[in-house]
């Protein structure tokens, strides 16, 4: 393949000095009112939690289900990784269902195939997460088995041996998803040296090198009671679970020895990479700015102006954009729900019915010019830095009209939306978010996510009240100060 | 308000923290003033049940409570590509496009987005061989709203010439998209529908050919609308509503309407049922070059083999359920931990043992009047031969039932979690039955489906098989279209082996051996 990487250092410059001529903002923002009412009713269960005296997290929502998800949420990934080790989260993970003390990796899916159950595992940059999905009566079991294999994994050197080729495997799998690919380059740029830039995977020397004492020391450093949340949600019983989780995990140490590994920080570097390669039909483009970690407040207002921009397909039709289901949020998954197995009952497939709303202007561009084949706006957030930028998908010929046109639509946002049409993104920035929130599996893992980012769950009518508070100015500053900074990234395949 | 200053250099890390108004407390805090939430709780929770009634004018209304503040509520008409016998082919796939485009009451799409937006309403369309689902789901308290939109988006729509342009344009996007896909199973699984049932019914294709494209128009349209879109024809289907509140906005909304094609002329509904015909479809394709990036994907031919199975209706369709759940199968490298049905015969048997087959899946299709079990394969175009081999033999043997039992009844209540999949279960059942049997009384009918399996299975005559192929050329590296024209079932050949099928057809194995053989040498000739 003749493909070639160029690196570059800072750029756009030009492209800032036209910014600021174009930074006036007209609008007056009426103050709004916050709600009266002290108590409002929500047709939700309410979500318990409990700490155990090893710091350990327990969450839940009772829905009474038949069936129900219950899992492990670990402040763990690969960002706490090294050079040398980068990989290592993954490759645990892996051997997670590769036998324990009790129970063999045969014996472990005999049981949970048998019940019925499924039993999945994905690692992002931040977040290690086992679940199972069960009947509700196996609940004790599906504990018993998620803290089985995470305090007793045999980790053989015979599996990690068989392992490693699986892995490589895997990453054959993701490169040929150019979406991943394209995520990495923007990663591997924007955080440039720093272990967010870093893959999931890790390259393909550690993957060969990593060894037992390696994944043992991963499980010592970071499998701690304060780092872990237990969650669960459909038929379950708050009480019961936390009885299970004391009972099983009630062992896990909660403090170091010496010191807590801190959370590696990672500045983020405006550059690009390109990546030319001819043979190839389409350019896959990510551009993005930095935006703000987690827990900031201004995490709401740019997830409003990611509305703004929102997505869109060219099978879509003119002008018709459906937004991101769930911010875009990188993760390397071992276990996807294997839905074919059920196309076949009566309940078959009308999956969500797909959101297509939103007349986004960079569609309506998009749409006339020819511009492009698709683009997805995302923001993907870690603890203490984000991204805020596009996905798009282009023929070689339009690329460059096509980010003239996106920043283009990015300074809008800052001069000359209105009101309504803001009104409108957070109308459906609301609908997205809990709409999500149907089945056991989607609730129990925005309790486990939420329960490490924010150390709570944030009610819903909260999560209303924080959109519904008037966005567009704090949305402009937002905005043109990050452009001001330059941070500007593009990860371009022609 | 102080925008101006806020371009320095040195603001610009602070982002909108003295910003105004927007409340500067980081998500892990509560909101100051947040009112105090009341939970809803489950004990005294009633279970919930599915209500049926039935309008003065036919149409039924069946509705399905559940926690949340949000509903799915849609209309699900007896329409779908199964009916277009009289028409060209492709309305169903036209109505899908055009479905939530300009109405009586709504100027545009965009209207309709606007207005469903106030209630956090999104909508969709999805068209399947046998129905037509027009969904909602919005917030409760904007139920009324939804439902004169439902109304309104299926008997008043405009068809508009520019939406019609329009739509024309979206289709032939989405064939070609079809096309350049590296996952063949949307093709594979409209090739084996039209070999299964040749130019009947449910065979008819899903996905209009291009050259309906052009024929569709308005006046064509409304032709059918007005055989098919009529009450008897439909179900208003409603979850996380009550049922009084649903039957009330339908009888304000879908009951003395009259829809814009004028009245409906319901002796025109083309009443035919499903012939299996069997047959072979094939389609040569260059596949050496379907990733879209830089890392090759493997050539792979990809066949589909079938068998007519029952209809939903009949009493054997759980055991074939079961069957199917048993067949199970998936990628050989499909990322996913236990529970994804490893002990599945397709992986037990197939992937486990032959690591040069990329996929083996099952996949039930059924319908009111019959149905399609088929098992999905992909190898090296080298290997068909023998990857035909070892499906036609899975087709066989019967172990592990307890867990394919138990597997399907968690998939069942693990799918029936979600709002919009209990919308359309009960939408289809109501609209195929007029009943609807719950979860737990399908869960029972699994468990003790175990004798049935076999005497199902034995008994069923299936007097014909269906092979589709996906298959490619090894080539050139361009990208180079071959699409071979469908060729029609060799009838002397399908003949003939019926009558062996005749012969065979009192033992389920004794016809799976036919069939094996038949389907070898067919492939043999296939290879060639």
């Amino acid at each position: 393949m003749a493909a070639f990487v160029r690196r570059f250092g800072v750029v756009g410059e030009h492209f800032v000095k036209n910014l600021i001529k174009t930074n006036a903002v007209k609008k007056a923002v009426r103050q709004q009112s916050t709600p009266a009412a002290a108590e409002v009713a929500l047709n939700v269960p309410e979500t318990k939690v409990t700490t155990l005296a090893n710091g350990l997290r327990v969450a839940s929502e009772d829905s009474a289900l038949p069936t129900c998800t219950v899992g492990l949420w670990i402040d763990a990934g690969s960002r706490y990784e090294n050079e040398r080790n980068n990989g290592t989260a993954h490759f645990l993970e892996h051997m997670a269902f590769k036998g324990t003390k009790k129970r063999s990796q045969l014996d472990l899916e005999l049981e949970i195939e048998n019940m019925g159950a499924h039993l999945n595992a994905y690692t992002s940059r931040e977040q290690t997460v086992y679940y199972a999905k069960a009947f509700s009566k196996d609940l004790p079991r599906a504990v018993e088995i998620l803290a089985d294999i995470i305090q007793n994994s045999t980790l053989g050197e015979a599996e990690i041996e068989r392992e490693r080729g699986v892995i490589l495997r895997e990453m054959q799998e993701v490169e040929t998803n150019l979406q991943e690919v394209v995520f990495d380059y923007l990663h591997a740029t924007a955080y440039q040296d720093t272990a967010l830039g870093r893959t999931i995977l890790g390259p393909a020397e550690n993957i060969k090198t990593i060894n037992r004492a390696d994944l043992l020391e991963y499980i010592t450093t970071h499998y701690k009671g304060p780092r872990i949340v237990l969650a669960a949600a459909g038929g379950v019983c708050h009480n019961e679970l936390i009885d299970l989780a004391k009972f099983h995990f009630g062992k896990l140490p909660a403090r170091y020895k010496g010191e807590a590994p801190a959370l590696p920080s990672c500045r983020f570097t405006g550059s690009e990479i390109r990546v030319s390669d001819n043979k190839m039909p389409l350019a896959h483009i990510v551009i993005a700015v930095e935006a703000v970690g987690w827990s900031h407040p201004d995490t709401i207002p740019l997830m409003v102006a990611n509305t703004l921009i929102g997505n869109w397909d060219r099978s879509f039709g003119s002008a018709v954009v459906r937004y991101p289901l769930t911010p875009y949020h990188p993760t390397v998954r071992s276990g996807l729900e294997n839905a074919d197995l059920g196309a076949d009952f009566k309940s078959s497939s009308l999956a969500l019915p797909a959101p297509q709303n939103l007349s986004s202007k960079l569609a309506q561009v998009a749409c006339q010019g020819s511009l492009c084949h698709s683009f997805q706006s995302f923001n993907t957030c870690y603890t203490d830095t984000g991204l805020w930028g596009l996905y798009a998908v282009c023929e070689p010929g339009t690329v460059s009209q096509m980010m003239h046109f996106t920043q283009q639509e990015w300074m809008s946002l800052c001069t000359s939306v209105t009101e309504s049409e803001v009104a409108r993104a957070k109308n459906l920035l609301k609908t997205n978010m809990l709409l999500h929130l149907d089945g056991s599996t989607p609730i129990c893992e925005d309790i486990g996510r939420q329960m490490l980012c924010y150390g709570r769950r944030i009610p819903l009518h909260e999560l209303e009240a924080r959109i519904d508070v008037r966005v567009c100015p704090s949305l402009t500053h937002t905005h043109t100060h990050t452009h001001t900074h330059t941070q500007l990234i593009i990860s371009l395949r022609v | 308000m102080r925008f101006c200053c806020r371009f320095g250099i040195a603001a610009c890390r602070q982002y909108s923290s003295s910003g105004g108004g927007y409340p500067n407390v980081s998500l892990s805090t509560a909101l100051p003033g947040i009112p105090k939430p009341i939970f809803a709780s489950v004990d005294g929770h009633e279970k919930y049940e599915t209500k049926i009634t039935t309008l003065e004018n036919g149409l039924r209304v069946a509705s399905q409570n559940k926690f949340g503040q949000f509903c799915t509520v849609g209309i699900l008409v007896n329409s779908g590509s199964r009916h277009e016998t009289k028409y060209p082919s492709g309305i169903a796939h036209f109505l899908e496009k055009l479905a939530f485009s300009s109405t009586s009451q709504y100027g545009s799409k965009d209207e309709i987005l606007l207005s469903l937006e106030k209630h956090g309403g999104i909508c969709d369309c999805q068209t399947s061989r046998d129905t037509t689902m027009y969904a909602v789901s919005a917030e409760v308290k904007g139920l009324d709203t939804v439902v004169s939109l439902l109304a309104d988006a299926v008997l008043q729509p405009r068809l508009l010439d520019e939406e019609l342009e329009m739509t024309r344009m979206t289709v032939r996007f989405e064939l070609e998209d079809l096309n350049m896909r590296p996952d063949p199973e949307p093709l594979l699984t409209e090739m084996i529908h039209a070999a299964a049932y040749w130019g009947n019914t449910v065979g008819l294709p899903r996905f209009c050919p291009v050259e309906s494209v052009e024929k569709i128009d308005r006046k064509l349209l409304h032709s059918y609308l007005r055989s098919y879109y009529c009450p008897e024809r439909m179900v208003l289907a409603g979850v996380g509503v009550e049922h009084e509140r649903l039957l009330e906005c339908a009888r304000k909304h879908l009951l003395n309407v009259k829809p814009v094609w004028g009245m409906s002329t319901p002796g025109q509904v083309d009443c035919s049922m499903a012939q299996y015909t069997g047959g072979i479809v094939k389609m040569e394709k260059d596949m050496s070059d379907v990733s879209l990036g830089p890392t090759p994907i493997p050539e792979l031919t990809h066949i589909m083999i079938g068998l007519e199975t029952c209809s939903f209706l009949e009493d054997d369709f759980i055991p074939f359920a079961v069957l199917n759940m048993m067949m199970g199968g998936g990628g050989s490298f499909s990322a996913g931990g236990p529970g994804k049905g490893m002990f599945t015969r397709l992986y037990l048997n197939v992937l486990n043992r032959h690591h040069w087959m990329y996929n083996a899946t099952s996949y039930h299709h059924s319908y009111e009047d019959s149905g399609l079990l088929c098992i999905h394969a992909s190898a090296d175009p080298r290997q068909v031969r023998e990857m035909v081999e070892i499906i036609t033999r899975e087709f066989i043997q019967m172990v592990e039932l307890e867990r394919a039992k138990t597997q399907l009844k968690s998939m069942l209540m693990m799918n029936l979690e979600s709002r919009p999949v209990i919308f359309e279960d009960v939408g289809r059942q109501v609209l195929a039955t007029g009943k609807r049997k719950l979860p737990h009384e399908l869960c029972q009918l699994i468990m003790t489906s175990r004798d049935s399996l076999h005497t199902s299975t034995s008994r069923r005559p299936s007097p014909a098989k269906t092979v589709a192929c996906h298959a490619c050329t090894a080539s050139s590296g361009r990208r180079a279209l071959l699409t071979a024209p469908r060729t029609h079932p060799q009838h002397d050949f399908h003949w003939n082996w019926c009558n062996t099928c005749e012969q065979a057809r009192k033992l389920w194995s004794g016809l799976r051996l036919v069939v094996f053989r038949m389907v070898i040498s067919e492939l043999r000739i296939f290879a060639c």
